[in-house]
């Protein structure tokens, strides 16, 4: 019979099993060595049951004093906080849930319309694809129930994905905050003091005002943080001359938040702020863009920009805030709208001072009083449509709120205010208020 | 200050093949005791006394087991140095703390930060508030720490980590744990 | 020779034969030269809509009181047409315009319980195609005895032949059917013809920004627009939407205005007889609900201007009449409302005592008590009705 030689792979497996024959049968070696083999084994064998024991007593100390000092929601990224950990970066993607929550109870001079409603409560998700993408989105219910025959909404107030570029530059595209102000990227019920949102900050820049698009982001070592970028803007067709919406809130009445947007006019945007002194941020921010989309025979631009500053020195926190917006053209849009309560303005502008200490903290607790004096304008000029057409502007309105703030732990805040209106003495209120964030 | 150039090239110097990772432990560690030749690490563990001891001083123990790595050049103990991560919203915020002999605080460097806001913590000028630090300062934002606005959970969970570490090196060089 | 002579005549008469009954209206059509392609049902519903053999009196088609020449309103002056077998039988209520009737849907109450829709002075029917039958049955109207009747007369139409080719060869062998698609044609036409809903108005060319308003109609708009003075704008919207539809001038609801009783209606002769509207349907679906007695669908006030009787009884026969209806009801109610043998003014003669709660009398600009000024002067309604002429189809600059 003529012999064959075995293929690669038989051979291998035919080594494979000499080996094994070699180890169970011990043909070659001798019982010194095997006895060798079976100390070296032994000695592995102690050498895992003590790191086992070691790892069991870790987890046992680790557990003990429990550790409310990290924030609760992450459970994925809590685990590598217990070892003490060398510089090894955690790259695996992570998903994070985040949230806030605000309930306010308000009551008016005219106690008749005293309410309290669930503000709106947020669910945020945060999650990291890889070291340097990441995805942020944020779902909001307002006022508690949302349906037909309710008042509530749901919106959808984030949605971005951010790639880091390099250490300085990252690059965000999607439904972002627009960098505005001091309130709109940074408005959780505990970055804030009062109940309500400053009016500034609600009715001259709509917080929390979202826009979709794309922006960059670069933080410098100097201290300067400068983000600009193109994205969707305001629609002006949606202007409701017969309803006073737009007299609370001219771009809040006309605000697309991504929703079915108009977006053949796209608006571009830019925000400068320094930080380069711990505890100072000064900063400005400019948003244009169009706003009729060629839907409307005149063709109007909305212009809105902020100063801001924030100083906090020791335990005081002071503040203060300029923004103006524009249309242009609003002699031509309010042509066919003569006559009606609610024009287009051609400028809105508001300003604040605000004041806060930390009067008194013991342990986690923490109360702050606070003072803010704000004035602002929805309808501060208006184009002449001729005589006995054009409305007269609107009477700057003067708000003084004053109140505290109660940090019950850091990332729970209770909240009580009084407000006096200098124009609509009717609006003068007591608020109350418990929010959370996470 | 001699520092500056230090840090300058090590910036630029690639560290990792991620984009947010500043510095490396063993680079932090030489820029805060650039006369060191060796970075000897210490196993801690705490038993249960020294954590509640922690406790009473306000600092939460968190865990038991700390590396810590002395610094010694000939032998002799210059400082310590200690690597730690912290939460900042959502992301690990990793940083180390070099305390010298006198139990205060040298340097402190952010080592890999990854969150959309708050870049400034890295900046010379916030990090340094943190000089000369000890176990007896109060080490809070509002209070000697000054805050960034807008990032205030990433800076009280850094400050807060900070203080931790300054506590538990001072105790275990206390009762002797700690060389 | 013979031969030729004979597929000669035949030719002529296929081309006769083709002419009479193509489609694309060469048969009994208006001469507008911007006809456009209406669809076979289209074109049919149209020649129904002009077809007077459809009535007991053969005189009568929808277009007699739908004049395509007045805004598909009555071309005369009377507050209520004539009808019937003999054209001799008065009806309660003025014909309105059936113009920019495309976008209104059938009744149903809004979710804060507001009447809206439906087609009629009290919107019993629920589409076009429903109110295109009424008039057919209605013997104060065309007359006609039964369905049957009115297909009957059909089936003898000059497009007889077209109804069989659309709607089937049998379709009059099915004398229910054949009403039914009938109606449906006269519903098919009013939804394509552009003339039902032109939009070529000065306002709509304002609204275009291809034409300028002049400084009175400018003045008129902002009244009509004033939610302190004219407030037209509140039942009768001005405004563009923001999906950029220009406005119909009615938001499609309902009103008591209290208007006062027309004496020119025969049926008021009769001091028991009252029109109550909305709640009076005469299924009595409606019955139940006594707050809407006396209400009236709120009209578009698109070529408004052209019409000769306002309200839903005709009872004023000028714009400036009705308007200053409208300002003066309260504060001088007797320039409208007969004297009682006491002396006093008999408001809401129209309406039963007990229904005179449900007039209007909280919004503007009939919110006013006697010895009020009036929300409009002489001269600012003279503005407004200088704007609502702007509201007339047809404009050219």
């Amino acid at each position: 019979m003529r012999r064959r030689h075995p293929l690669p792979a038989l051979r291998a497996t035919a080594a494979a099993a000499a080996l094994l024959a070699a180890n169970a049968f011990a043909q070659t070696p001798t019982e010194a060595e095997l006895a060798r083999k079976l100390d070296a084994l032994a000695a592995e064998l102690a050498n895992v049951k003590a790191q086992l024991q070691q790892l069991q007593q870790q987890k046992a100390a680790a557990g003990a004093p429990a550790s409310p000092a990290a924030p609760a929601a992450p459970a994925t990224s809590a685990a590598p906080v217990a070892a003490a950990p060398v510089a090894a970066p955690p790259a695996e993607p992570a998903t994070v849930f985040s949230g806030y929550g605000e309930l306010n109870y308000n009551r008016p001079k005219a106690s008749e319309n005293t309410q309290a409603d669930v503000r709106r409560f947020v669910l945020g998700l945060q999650h990291r694809f890889d070291a340097k993408t990441k995805m942020v989105g944020e779902i909001e219910v307002e006022h508690a129930v949302s349906s037909a025959d309710d008042p509530g909404e749901v919106e959808i107030e984030q949605a971005y994905v951010e790639h880091q570029l390099n250490p300085t530059w990252a690059v965000r595209g999607g439904l972002f905050l627009v960098p505005m102000g001091l309130l709109n990227e940074n408005h959780e019920p505990t970055a804030y003091y009062g109940v309500e949102r400053n009016f500034v900050e609600t009715a001259i820049i709509p917080s929390t005002w979202r826009e979709g698009g794309v922006q960059l982001a670069g933080s410098f070592d100097n201290g300067l943080a400068l983000q600009a970028g193109i994205s969707t803007g305001f629609d002006l067709t949606k202007w409701d001359a017969t309803s006073t919406e737009g007299l609370e809130s001219p771009l809040g009445a006309i605000h697309q938040e991504l929703s079915l947007a108009k977006a053949r006019d796209l608006s571009v945007f830019g925000a400068l702020n320094w930080r380069g002194i711990p505890g100072l941020q000064l900063g400005g921010g400019l948003f244009a863009g169009g706003a009729t989309h060629g839907q409307s025979a005149a063709r109007g631009r909305v212009t809105l920009w902020d100063l801001h500053a924030r100083w906090t020195p020791g335990r005081w926190d002071l503040a203060a805030l300029y923004s103006r917006g524009s249309i242009s053209n609003t002699a031509a849009l309010n042509a066919t709208l003569i006559g009606n309560p609610t024009l287009i303005p051609k400028s809105f502008d508001g300003a604040y001072l605000q004041a806060a200490y930390k009067l008194w903290t013991h342990e986690d607790y923490a109360l702050s009083p606070f003072v803010r004096l704000e004035r602002f304008n929805t309808a501060k000029s208006y184009a002449d449509l001729g005589t006995g057409l054009t409305p007269s502007p609107a009477a700057t309105e003067r708000v003084l709120t004053v109140g505290a703030n109660f940090q019950l732990t850091p990332g729970v805040v209770v909240k009580a205010d009084v407000q006096r209106f200098r124009e609509n003495k009717d609006n003068n209120r007591l608020d109350l208020g418990l929010g959370w964030s996470f | 200050m001699r520092l500056w150039p230090a840090a300058a090239v090590a910036a630029i110097a690639p560290a990792s093949a991620f984009a947010v990772d500043y510095l490396s432990a063993e680079q932090a560690a030489r820029l805060m005791f650039p006369d060191a030749d060796t970075f000897a690490p210490r196993e801690l563990a705490l038993d249960a006394d020294q954590l509640r001891a922690l406790e009473a001083q306000g600092v939460r123990g968190r865990s038991a087991r700390w590396t810590v790595r002395v610094a010694q050049h000939a032998g002799a103990t210059l400082g310590f140095v200690v690597v730690d991560e912290v939460i900042g919203k959502f992301e690990l915020i990793t940083y180390a703390v070099g305390i010298g002999l006198d139990g205060a605080v040298r340097q402190v460097e952010i080592l890999s930060y990854r969150e959309s806001h708050g870049h400034e913590i890295r900046l010379p000028g916030w990090r340094r508030q943190f000089v000369g630090k000890t176990a007896q300062s109060p080490l809070r934002i509002g209070d000697d720490i000054a805050n960034i606005s807008g990032a205030t959970l990433s800076c009280t969970h850094v400050t807060e980590g900070i203080r931790r570490i300054v506590a538990v090196v001072a105790l275990t060089r206390r009762n002797g744990a700690l060389a | 020779m013979q031969d030729r002579w004979l597929s000669g005549a035949a030719a002529l008469m296929a081309a006769v034969a083709l002419a009479a009954c193509g489609g694309g209206g060469t048969a009994g059509s208006s001469a507008a030269p911007t006809e456009q392609a209406l669809s076979a049902q289209a074109s049919l519903g149209e020649k129904i809509f002009r077809d007077t053999s459809l009535s007991a009196s053969g005189r009568m088609a929808c277009a007699s009181c739908h004049d395509p020449d007045s805004a598909h309103a009555p071309p005369n002056a009377l507050a209520v047409q004539l009808g019937g077998a003999l054209l001799d039988q008065p009806g309660v209520r003025s014909a309105p315009s059936i113009r920019y009737l495309a976008f209104n849907t059938g009744f149903f109450f809004d979710t804060e319980g507001t009447p809206t829709g439906g087609f009629f002075w009290d919107g019993r029917a629920a589409s076009l195609q429903q109110q295109a039958g009424d008039p057919l049955l209605n013997p104060i109207e065309m007359a006609n005895t039964s369905k049957a009747d009115v297909v009957d007369k059909l089936s003898r139409a000059t497009y007889a032949d077209e109804f069989k080719q659309v709607f089937g060869a049998d379709i009059f062998s099915r004398p229910d059917d054949a009403f039914d698609r009938l109606t449906l044609a006269l519903q098919m036409y009013q939804l394509e013809d552009v003339e039902f809903r032109a939009f070529t108005s000065k306002y709509d060319a304002f609204l275009r920004g291809q034409a300028a308003l002049s400084a009175q109609e400018q003045r008129g708009l902002a009244l009509f627009n004033n939610p302190v003075k004219g407030n037209c704008a509140g039942c009768h919207p001005s405004a563009k939407g923001s999906d950029g539809s220009h406005p119909l001038f009615t938001d499609f609801t309902y009103d008591n205005l209290g208007v006062p009783r027309n004496p020119a209606i025969p049926a008021n002769a009769d001091s028991a007889y009252y029109d109550l509207g909305l709640c009076a349907r005469p299924d009595g679906s409606m019955a139940s609900f006594k707050d809407l007695c006396g209400a009236f669908k709120v009209p578009s006030l698109r070529n408004v201007a052209q019409r000769k009787v306002f309200f839903h009884n005709g009872r004023f026969t000028s714009l400036k009449d009705a308007l200053t209806f409208y300002v003066q009801r309260d504060t001088n109610p007797e320039k409208f409302y007969p004297l009682k043998a006491d002396g006093t003014v008999d408001k809401f003669d129209d309406l039963p005592a007990i229904y005179h709660a449900n007039v209007n009398t909280v919004e503007v600009p009939y919110n006013r008590k006697l010895g009020d000024a009036p929300a409009l002067t002489d001269a600012e309604v003279d503005d407004v009705i200088v704007f609502l002429q702007t509201l007339n189809d047809g404009y050219t600059p």
